[in-house]
Parts: C-alpha cells; sequence; structure tokens
C-alpha cells in the first residue's frame, strides 16, 4: 500500500482524472439532452473535487481540502439539484438545437483543446521542474482547454440553462487552473469565487425560469426583442 | 498621550459604526428599538473615532493601522497622520451631532419607508467616509471613494417616488464615476512611478517627476477630487443631490462628502507631488475664486432653502479652494510661512464649514419636516412656532456669512490676511491675482451675508406665507440637542480660536515644515495676528465682548430712562393699516431683484406676465407671472456635451447586435487572440 505515497502515482492519477474531466467537457458539447447535460456536470465537479484533493494530499496543502470539500457538495451535490429543479419547473427537456452543427462542434473543441495546450506550453519551464511541481503541470492544459470549451458552449447554445452550464464548467476550469499552478487561491477567494457561482446559478435560473414563462421557450435569442 | 490604544479606539469606532448599520437592518420589525440603538452606536462610533482621532493629532506622529486581507496586493492599512486625523476628527464632530439629530429625524420618518434600508446605508456611507479619510493604500482608497459614492447614491434616491430625486442620484452617480475615472487613471500612473501603491511609498514620490508628468498627474486628480469638491463647473451634481437627500444626510454630505475632495488635493499637492509647478497654486485658486463668487450668486436667488444651502456649500468649498490654491502659489516662491497662513486658513475653514453647514442643514431640515415644503415663500413666521430651531439657524446663518465673533469670521479673516499678503510678497503678473481674488471674496462674503439675511427673514420671520407654516410645531428634543451641540461649537471654535489654532500645528509641520501658532496667537493668546508687520490684528473674544458690551448700554439706558414710560403694544410695520395678510409681505423673489437686475449678464432672467382682463387692462381679473433662471452650465456646456457624446455613440449601435451570442463571440474571439498571441511572447 506504500504506492499511493509515491507522487509519481499522484502525478498519473491527476493526469487520468484530468483527462476524464476533459472528455466530460467534449462530450457535453454533443450532448443534447438537459438533464444528461446537468449529470455530466456533476461528474465533472466530482473529479474536479478529486483533483484537488490529491493536489492537497501530496503538497500537504490543507486549505485545498475545504475548496475540494466545497466543489464536492455545492457543484457535485447542489447546484445540479437546483438546475434539475429549474429543468422540472419549466418543463423543457427537448433536445437542443445549437447553432453549429454537432460534428463541427466537436471539431471546434478539438481545436480549442490545441489552443489550450499551446498556451499552457509557455508557462511550461522544465529546468524549474522538480517532481512536485510537475504534478499539476499537466492540468494547466486541460484547465485552459476546459475554459475555451466551456465559453463555446455558452456560444453555441441557444438555451439560457445550457449557457449557465457553460460557465459553470468554465468556472470549473479556473478552479482547475488555480489549483494546478499555485495549489488554490488564498481561501477568502476562493470562497468568495463559490458564493459568486452559487448566486450566479439562482439568478440565471430564475431568468431562465421567466424566459421561459415568457416566451414560452429558454432560447435566449429571443432576447434580442428586448433591445431598445 | 502614548497611553490612549488609537489603533484600538480606531478600530472600535469604525465596528461601532458598522454594527449600528446590521442592527439597522432589523428595523422593518422593531421601528422604535431599531431607532434607538442604531442612533446608540452611531454616537459610539463617532465618540470612538474623535478621541482616536484627537489623541493621534496631538500625538503627532502617524499611526498605522493594518488588517491583513488575504487578497494580494491590498492591505487594509489605516494610517492617522495629523492630516487624516484632522479630517477624520472633524468627520467625528459633525457624524456625532448629526446622530443624535436622527434620534429624533428618524421618528419623523413615513412608517411606510424602508428604515432598515436607510440605516444600512447611512452606516455604510459613515465606515466608508471614515476609511477614505484614513486609507493609506490606493487601492482601499479607491474602494471606499467608491462604496462611499454608492451608499450616498442610494440615500440621495431615498425618496424615489419623486421622479427628480432619481434624476438628481443618477447625476450624481455619472459626475462622481466620472470624476473617479480620473483618480484611477491618477492612482495608477502614480503606482507605476512609485513602483508601490502605499500612499507611506507615494509621499513626495511626485518630486522626481518630469514637470510634465506632474503636470498631468495633478490635473487628473484635481479634476477626479475636484468633481466631489464641488468645484465650478463639474459642481453640477451638488445643488441637485445634496437637496433630494434627508436632512440628516444631506448634513452629512454638504459637511463632510464635499471634504473628501479637498482632503484629496491637499495630500496629492503636499504630500504625494513635492513641489507641484506654480501653475498649479494659480488654477486651484482661480477654480476656488470662481465657485466662490458663482457659487454665492446662485445661492442668493434660489427659493429652494435646501438647494440654497447647496449652492452656499460650493461657495465655501471655494473659499477652502481660494486659501489652499493661495498657499500652493506661496511655497512655490518659497515663502513657507505665508503658506502657513494660508494653509491653516484653508484648513480651519474645512473645520468650520463643517460644523455651520452641517448645523444649518440639519436646522433645514426641521424646518423642512415641520412645513412640508423647500420653498421659501411658502414659509416665513416660523420663529414662533419653532424658536430654538430657529435660533440655531440664525448662529448657523451669522458663522456661515463670515460675521464676527463666530468661528467663520476667523477663518474667512485668515484667508483675507494670506491673500493681502501674497500681495506684497510675489512676482510681478502672480501678484495681480491676490488682489483681485482678495476683492471677490470680499464680495462673495458680503453676498453670503445677503443670502443668509434672506434666508432668515423671508423664512423666519414676518407672517406664515401658507398654512403648513402657520401650523409648524417645534423640532424634535434629540434634533434640537444635535443642533444645539453644532451651535455651540460655532460660537466655541470662534471665541476660542486663539486656543483652537495650535491644534493645527503638527499639519503645517507635516505638510509645510513650520508650526504658524507661534506667530499666528499673539497677546498672550488673546488675539490672531496673520505674523506679517503689515497684517491686522484681531480679538474674536474681545469683539463678542464689545457686542456684548454695546448691546448692554442702550439696553441699561432703556431700563434706566423708561422706567416710568407709556407702553403701547402694537403691531409692527403696518404704516398705521392694520390688517396686513402674508400677501403684503416681501418675497425671497424679491428680495433678491436688485441682485438679479445687476448680474442679469450671468442670470440671463426670463420672465413672462399674462393678463387677462375684462373690460381694460387697467383692471385684470388675473395676472400670471412666470420667472426663471437659465442654468448657465447645463445650457451651455453640460446639454451640448451630452448631445455631441451621444452622437458619437450611436454610431456603435450597430455591433450592439441585442443578442447574447454575439457579445459572447465577441469575448470569445477576443480571448482567444489575446491567449494566443499574448502570452506567447
Amino acid at each position: 500500500m506504500y504506492f499511493i505515497y509515491d507522487p509519481q502515482f499522484g502525478n498519473t492519477m491527476i493526469t487520468l482524472m484530468a483527462a476524464l474531466v476533459l472528455v466530460l467537457q467534449i462530450a457535453t458539447v454533443g450532448q443534447r439532452g438537459l438533464i444528461t447535460t446537468i449529470r455530466m456536470f456533476a461528474l465533472q465537479s466530482f473529479f474536479l473535487a478529486s483533483i484537488a484533493c490529491t493536489i492537497a494530499f501530496f503538497n500537504q496543502a490543507g486549505h485545498l481540502y475545504i475548496a475540494a470539500l466545497l466543489t464536492l457538495v455545492l457543484k457535485a451535490m447542489v447546484l445540479p439539484y437546483l438546475l434539475e429543479r429549474t429543468v422540472d419547473r419549466v418543463g423543457i427537456r427537448k433536445e437542443i438545437e445549437p447553432l453549429i452543427n454537432v460534428p463541427l462542434s466537436l471539431l471546434i473543441s478539438g481545436c480549442l483543446t490545441l489552443v489550450g495546450y499551446v498556451v499552457a506550453e509557455s508557462f511550461y519551464h522544465p529546468e524549474e521542474t522538480s517532481a512536485r511541481s510537475a504534478l499539476g503541470h499537466n492540468t494547466l492544459a486541460v484547465a485552459i482547454s476546459l475554459f475555451l470549451i466551456g465559453f463555446f458552449i455558452m456560444l453555441n447554445r441557444r438555451k439560457a440553462l445550457t449557457q449557465v452550464l457553460g460557465l459553470l464548467s468554465m468556472e470549473n476550469g479556473l478552479f482547475l487552473a488555480a489549483i494546478s499552478l499555485t495549489y488554490g487561491m488564498p481561501l477568502v477567494v476562493e470562497l468568495g469565487v463559490f458564493f459568486d457561482v452559487i448566486v450566479a446559478v439562482m439568478v440565471l435560473g430564475i431568468l431562465a425560469y421567466r424566459i421561459g414563462e415568457t416566451f414560452d421557450s429558454m432560447d435566449v435569442g429571443k432576447l434580442r426583442s428586448l433591445r431598445g | 498621550m502614548n497611553q490612549i490604544p488609537i489603533s484600538g479606539l480606531f478600530l472600535g469606532g469604525l465596528t461601532s459604526y458598522a454594527a449600528a448599520g446590521l442592527f439597522g437592518l432589523s428595523a422593518h420589525r422593531y421601528r422604535r428599538a431599531t431607532r434607538i440603538v442604531f442612533c446608540a452606536f452611531t454616537c459610539l462610533g463617532a465618540l470612538l473615532e474623535g478621541i482616536a482621532s484627537l489623541a493621534a493629532l496631538l500625538n503627532a506622529s502617524a499611526t498605522l493601522i493594518s488588517i491583513p486581507s488575504g487578497i494580494p496586493f491590498l492591505q487594509y492599512t489605516f494610517r492617522l497622520d495629523p492630516v487624516s486625523s484632522y479630517f477624520n476628527l472633524a468627520f467625528a464632530v459633525v457624524s456625532l451631532a448629526v446622530s443624535v439629530y436622527s434620534l429624533g429625524y428618524l421618528d419623523g420618518f413615513d412608517v411606510r419607508k424602508p428604515l432598515g434600508i436607510f440605516c444600512f446605508f447611512y452606516s455604510l456611507l459613515l465606515v466608508s467616509l471614515t476609511a477614505v479619510f484614513t486609507a493609506n493604500n490606493a487601492f482601499l482608497f479607491l474602494i471606499a471613494w467608491e462604496v462611499m459614492a454608492v451608499s450616498a447614491y442610494f440615500l440621495v434616491c431615498f425618496d424615489h417616488e419623486r421622479d427628480e430625486n432619481k434624476s438628481a442620484g443618477n447625476l450624481f452617480f455619472v459626475m462622481s464615476h466620472v470624476g473617479t475615472g480620473a483618480l484611477m487613471a491618477g492612482f495608477l500612473l502614480l503606482g507605476t512611478w512609485a513602483g508601490s501603491l502605499d500612499f507611506s511609498a507615494f509621499h513626495l514620490a511626485g518630486a522626481a517627476l518630469t514637470p510634465i508628468r506632474q503636470g498631468s498627474l495633478f490635473l487628473l486628480f484635481f479634476f477626479g477630487f475636484g468633481v466631489k469638491a464641488g468645484m465650478i463647473p463639474v459642481h453640477i451634481w451638488l445643488p441637485a443631490a445634496h437637496p433630494a437627500a434627508p436632512g440628516n444626510v444631506s448634513a452629512l454630505m454638504s459637511a463632510i462628502l464635499i471634504k473628501t475632495g479637498i482632503y484629496g488635493i491637499i495630500r496629492i499637492s503636499f504630500d504625494f507631488l513635492g513641489l507641484p509647478p506654480l501653475w498649479c497654486g494659480l488654477l486651484v485658486l482661480a477654480a476656488g475664486t470662481a465657485s466662490a463668487i458663482l457659487g454665492v450668486l446662485y445661492a442668493l436667488i434660489e427659493p429652494d432653502l435646501k438647494r440654497m444651502l447647496a449652492y452656499s456649500t460650493i461657495e465655501n468649498a471655494g473659499i477652502i479652494l481660494m486659501a489652499l490654491g493661495g498657499s500652493m502659489v506661496f511655497r512655490s516662491y518659497g515663502r513657507p510661512a505665508l503658506a502657513a497662513v494660508a494653509l491653516v486658513a484653508c484648513l480651519f475653514h474645512i473645520f468650520n464649514h463643517a460644523v455651520f453647514k452641517s448645523l444649518l442643514f440639519l436646522s433645514a431640515g426641521a424646518v423642512v419636516h415641520a412645513t412640508g415644503s423647500r420653498n421659501l415663500e411658502r414659509m416665513g413666521g416660523l420663529i414662533r412656532p419653532m424658536p430654538l430651531t430657529a435660533l440655531c439657524f440664525l448662529v448657523g446663518a451669522i458663522a456661515i456669512s463670515g460675521l464676527p465673533p463666530l468661528n467663520g469670521f476667523v477663518s474667512e479673516w485668515l484667508t483675507y490676511q494670506a491673500l493681502l499678503g501674497g500681495f506684497g510678497s510675489t512676482l510681478s503678473l502672480t501678484r495681480i491675482v491676490f488682489p483681485v481674488a482678495g476683492s471677490l471674496l470680499a464680495l462673495t462674503g458680503a453676498l453670503a451675508a445677503a443670502c443668509f439675511v434672506r434666508a432668515f427673514g423671508i423664512g423666519f420671520l414676518a407672517l406664515p406665507r401658507s398654512p403648513q407654516a402657520g401650523h409648524a410645531h417645534e423640532a424634535h428634543p434629540a434634533m434640537l440637542a444635535g443642533m444645539g451641540m453644532l451651535a455651540l461649537l460655532c460660537i466655541g471654535l470662534g471665541l476660542g480660536a486663539t486656543v483652537c489654532l495650535p491644534i493645527l500645528d503638527p499639519l503645517t509641520n507635516q505638510l509645510l515644515g513650520v508650526g504658524m501658532s507661534g506667530n499666528l496667537v499673539v497677546h498672550g493668546g488673546l488675539a490672531l495676528s496673520p505674523g506679517s508687520p503689515t497684517g491686522g490684528t484681531v480679538a474674536p473674544a474681545g469683539i463678542a465682548g464689545a457686542l456684548i458690551l454695546l448691546a448692554l448700554v442702550p439696553w441699561a439706558l432703556c431700563a434706566i430712562w423708561w422706567r416710568r414710560g407709556r407702553k403701547i403694544p402694537g403691531p409692527a410695520w403696518d404704516c398705521g393699516l392694520p390688517g396686513l395678510t402674508e400677501y403684503n409681505e416681501f418675497t425671497a423673489t424679491a428680495f433678491s431683484k436688485p441682485l438679479r437686475m445687476i448680474f442679469a449678464a450671468l442670470y440671463q432672467p426670463r420672465r413672462e406676465i399674462q393678463t387677462e382682463f375684462e373690460v381694460s387692462a387697467y383692471y385684470p381679473t388675473s395676472v400670471r407671472f412666470e420667472s426663471e433662471v437659465a442654468p448657465a452650465f447645463e445650457t451651455h456646456f453640460y446639454s451640448p456635451l451630452v448631445e455631441r457624446i451621444m452622437a458619437r455613440a450611436s454610431r456603435f449601435r450597430t455591433i450592439q447586435a441585442g443578442g447574447i451570442h454575439a457579445y459572447l463571440a465577441y469575448i470569445f474571439i477576443t480571448l482567444v487572440v489575446l491567449l494566443v498571441f499574448g502570452v506567447r511572447s
């Protein structure tokens, strides 16, 4: 059982989980059902919490455990619950028709992943790398890709609710970048961000519900008629 | 004095202010209890802050108070150096009196109004004002500055049922943001050049810069702070916002909030920039002179009592800036002693104006509460139903008109002396500036006196001009207590000026390296002198004594000679024709008519008379009279500006597609381009 204290093992585990997070993100781009998308987000957040836990374990960063726990409770449980309740209330579960068709979207996501890796490369200085700081280096590329793809989801989807999910996965990307670069931001900032996310989801949930009620659809394109 | 735990008291005061707001939020349930707890906490906070500031001021050294925030680049660092302590002390004094007043004032609030919200923003304003005066970090300063603007905005819009209040709030918000933009640019530039964002690091940081950088920094800060200080021509928010706020808030805003701008200008020009170029001082002097004279001219014709006070605030900010600009010019000419006299005049007027302007606004608040109107033409005769309020207003009016022996006289006299001293001691062209500024200051003083004779005479004397004024009632005892404190302070600061001025020594020492009280206070602490042989000497207490004697002598003569005379009481001023009504009274508009004619070029008055008659024009059935004064700055400067901006802005309308996806795409493309090109290099 001593192998779990080996940083090499930790590195492999983190890379594996980061890859899963990325795969889930790309799968979200192609996914059409609302409920499934929400559950995939929950799963992604679970893996994210696991990554945070692993980094905390190997670097003795105590406060990261708190952040991991918060991620697990809020993003893997509370937020998906709130979102699913909104879906129930609005009563729209039907397929989402994206602006760009699915194959092309997947291709773009692949390109964005590439951009993520290219950008992260410039942060990588092999001469400074010790075994410990190498722990999170691969994850930065994943984090940037996650952020970009999250943004792309927001851009590509019509439903207010999927846009909320895009925003949340962008936030996941930020969180991953923070823990991979500096083992997490100061706890105050972290708490502030979590608080922001909850408020944002509540507000956006209400907004999505109102859009649904007013326009009989959650298509944010209908908001165009509000322009003065 | 080292035994006093200044930092503990200071933080205690802040906590107490904040606690007041949190307790205040429970007001929807326990209205009465909340009011009492809220006012008790704000009073406690003001007391603690006052003691801490006074102790720090007497200590004459800077006290640093630091709270780690856990966020990079931001530390909650407060510094109580003499300048900060002095401003904080003035604020604490005013806030104590206003808090006592609020105990009664909030009682008269409409029950449907959300008292809790009011309490919350009010205490937020107190906290942020304290932080603005004491912040030692540009970040913290800007945060406090913005919180102050936002809380003041909500307080201005508190009576949001009236559209004019909402637009006043918006105007305030826009102007405040324009100013803050300039401040941010200024602080970022200064921070880059100084290598740190701490005020301690900014000290004299500007001295090493080139004159062009110094000048541009000064202009940015002068504009940004000038907006808050109510300087003409960026004053337009002030006469709109101050009257719109509830009475106690407008007192705080006029007395203290505008002083944050003055505080900033002092900080910049004396502390950060080292020695700014000569034209900076002349600019401040010119802006101050323009504000003083135009402010009082607009105050003079204003029928709205609170707007009139707001214009008078512009005038007093102008006087403060005049003294400040004078001090800067003297400093550029290497005359530290004269600069110190001007600075003392400026600082003392800051404190005095804080005291008497809050007193006037509080009494105006009581009057407006009692009569339900802000219009002077609908008041009148208020001295009978509310004698104590009238007395407080009278004290404030005498003080603000600069009449001896009250406090306004002392600081305005010092300003004159400094300006006159400037004539003899500066070179060629600049020396003309001083007599011009001095004579305009003299004109301002005279017009201010006329303005307050009008306010007191029309508002409080003669017969009631409306049924509401006739049925007015005296203010709540707590309100009277708050006003009374300030009125006593007006008298005390005037009579005891020679005792108070040495307190300013640490400030002149910090900013100019000269202690002045030894030169200013002469004849064993009885009289004031500007410290130069050509200047005059004045003893406020002596003048007070002479005034009392002058009052006593006729009274005594009357008592002796007319003891056995016959007295017939009768109505005054009726010229033997009894039965005068309020329609026979002189109105506020009529009072200012001569001045409106003299300064017609500025006011551009418009009037319209419509007469309806049946038989002949000599027997009109009804006459309609309408008179209006053009708001010069709004029509000639701001309206064209706004129109031009709107015209430019409409060209960018096409990129505002209205669809969320378009906006997201803009952001997304920018982000990817920045990532790819920005990070790689």
